[in-house]
């Protein structure tokens, strides 16, 4: 097997130090500021790996996934600030709402394959940020957004010195997405949805519905994908129309495709690089030392899509399977080279 | 009826924008299975290079120095199109996914790079003073520069059209969107088709990122996202692959759009999506698409 035999007991060790590091003010990982631009890394490491699910698994190039996360970020603070219901019952009728809607829309959209598919789900994507941005019957604030009221949630998600547990809150979110979609891939159905992205007709040959399936992958990856916006509600503390553009999906195909597509860990990795890395290169180009580069170079740089398209259309064109694939690649070697 | 007259040409002007995105996109798909993501950078590509020679020409833009503007930024355009395609498209033959994932990547990649050097607010294009008058049809005032989108989109559509007709190019591209392995089994170089169409696809979305510019009021990396997303949409209605139903469609859906934007604003954006899933529902293969075999 091309698992190393430490790796899990690793991963646990590491698991048990990121849960524990918050709690020492003197370490880094004391700090607010880090623990902030950590739980939304974690929150996009999350998102990408539901987005792993369609896309790597079932092979399905949704370019609407946007859709899902914004309904569960926008019913959340609807609902909660309107005092409709508790935070924890908004929290799950926004999980079932984007479940709801992805039912919806796929059973739609699934009637195309390929590349219309694509391009459908980006039409309902779109609509979807069409429709928060104009702000209908003063729902969702139009191009400002809503803030959360922070009356109506607990306290201790509530302000600086509490960040510490929005990163819990986002770590736990974290596994939880893991731990369901890891169930789901090694689940006879994951069996069938590799079997649907590898050769379709073979499937339908066998006598297995296929539109069942791939609506059931959609699903459940959009379910997901509603939990995860009611944590960046609370973690980003409003929602907004950043949240339903086109341009999510696009960044959570690159984090797929940057950390590698089917290996689940891969997905997560890339997610958290890629937030961590926009969020840290704004940060180092407001530095003193940024301002000696010339404008026409320091300009560009200052743009953090500049660098990750850049490393995307590499790992593209010359590292199909990104960062996890070539760790495989490289394990493959190394055991290879042990048994000759 | 004179708001009547004014909402439809307007209409038809917005539908004109689209098509000038849409037909590239169509060819490129039909003919060579690419979703071209990048195609909004084109637009961008176009509209800073029009931008920048009008700039050049003097303070006053004439009519003349529009329409070089125009072209440069229709040139430069297909040239980006032939050199992306050139670098990176072919080494990736046949790889479909792949060859939309690169797209993705070229469109960050401009719209940093533009981004950085020129900002991300709105510049002034410049335009002739005649843009900014109105011409009376049927007793409506219209807009001037309506007239120049609808009269650029006839134009290109009728040099398509000519081209894909007459010329022994155009030949190979209309057998190659039809049955690309067949052209390639009778032994003519397929590859010379898709450079030619990726120009010219460019080369349409530079144009028409000069006149969205006007549209919009000056030039902008993040306009060219939301025309892209049109010219999708125009392409999966019209048919993949066919440059009359794109401009059909694009018409039809700029008309609609303004139309129902008239009586509510805002559910424009949301008939457009609504008429998308019908056709998708009623004719999968567009309006005047074929079926693949």
């Amino acid at each position: 097997m091309l698992r190393w035999k430490y790796s899990r007991p690793l991963l646990g060790l590491l698991l048990v130090v990121l849960a524990v590091a918050p709690m020492f003010t003197s370490f880094p990982l004391g700090k607010p500021g880090l623990q902030q631009t950590l739980a939304v890394a974690f929150i996009w490491g999350a998102l990408a790996l539901t987005y792993d699910l369609l896309f790597g698994f079932t092979g399905l190039l949704s370019f609407g996934h946007a859709l899902y996360f914004a309904t569960g970020v926008y019913v959340s603070c609807i609902l909660i600030n309107r005092e409709i219901v508790s935070w924890w019952l908004a929290a799950i009728i926004a999980t079932v709402a984007s479940g709801v809607l992805a039912a919806l829309v796929g059973a739609a959209s699934l009637r195309t394959t390929g590349i219309t598919f694509a391009m459908v789900t980006l039409a309902f994507g779109e609509a979807g940020h069409v429709i928060v941005g104009r702000n209908f019957f003063n729902l969702t604030g139009g191009e400002n957004g809503i803030a959360l009221n922070a009356d109506f949630v607990p306290q201790f998600w509530i302000g600086v010195f509490n960040t510490k547990y929005i990163y819990w809150t986002a770590l736990l979110a974290l596994i939880v997405t893991y731990l369901v979609i890891w169930w789901v891939t090694e689940s006879s159905a994951g069996r069938v949805f590799a079997a649907l992205r590898d050769n379709e007709q073979r499937v339908q040959v066998i006598g297995i519905n296929t539109q069942r399936f791939k609506l059931l992958s959609f699903v459940i990856s959009g379910t997901l994908a509603g939990m995860l916006g009611f944590v960046m509600l609370i973690a980003a503390g409003s929602a907004a129309p950043r949240f339903a553009e086109s341009g999510v999906t696009i960044s959570l195909l690159l984090m797929v495709v940057i950390g590698g597509a089917v290996t689940r860990w891969g997905a997560v990795l890339g997610g958290i690089f890629y937030s961590f890395a926009s969020t840290r290169m704004q940060d180092l180009t407001q530095q003193e030392s940024f301002k000696s580069i010339p404008e026409w170079i320091g300009g560009p740089i200052a743009e953090p899509a500049l660098l990750l398209g850049i490393i995307f259309i590499f790992i593209v064109m010359f590292a199909p399977g990104g960062l996890s694939g070539a760790y495989y690649r490289l394990r493959l070697r190394a055991l290879t080279r042990k048994s000759s | 009826m004179d708001t009547f007259i004014l909402i439809g040409i307007t209409g038809i002007g917005l539908g004109a924008l689209y098509f000038l995105v849409a037909s590239g996109l169509s060819l490129i798909y039909g003919l060579m299975g690419v979703l071209n993501f990048a195609h909004g950078s084109f637009l961008s590509v176009g509209a800073f290079a029009g931008y920048w020679i009008a700039r050049q020409l003097g303070p006053e833009t004439s009519m003349v120095d529009f329409v070089i503007a125009m072209i440069v930024g229709g040139l430069a355009a297909g040239l980006f199109a032939l050199l992306m395609e050139q670098l990176l498209i072919t080494r990736l033959y046949d790889r479909h996914i792949d060859q939309a994932l690169v797209t993705v990547g070229v469109a960050l990649v401009v719209g940093a790079l533009l981004g950085g050097w020129f900002g991300n607010d709105l510049i002034m294009f410049p335009t002739p003073m005649w843009f900014l008058t109105a011409v009376n049809v049927g007793g409506a005032m219209i807009p001037a520069d309506r007239i120049i989108y609808i009269a650029t989109a006839v134009l290109l559509l009728f040099g398509n059209w000519v081209l894909l007709k007459y010329t022994r190019i155009g030949l190979i591209i209309r057998a190659g969107v039809e049955n690309r392995n067949m052209v390639n089994a009778l032994g003519i170089n397929v590859r010379r088709a898709f450079s030619t169409v990726f120009f010219l696809g460019g080369f349409a979305a530079g144009v028409g990122g000069v006149l969205v510019s006007v549209y919009s009021n000056g030039v902008s990396p993040l306009i060219a996202g939301s025309y892209l997303i049109y010219g999708f949409i125009v392409v999966v209605i019209g048919g993949m692959g066919s440059v009359p139903g794109s401009f059909l469609a694009a018409m039809l859906i700029g008309v609609i759009r303004q139309f129902a934007n008239y009586y509510v604003t805002g559910l424009g954006d949301f008939v457009v999506v609504i008429l998308l899933a019908g056709v998708l529902l009623i004719r999968p293969q567009g309006l005047l698409g074929k079926v693949r075999a």
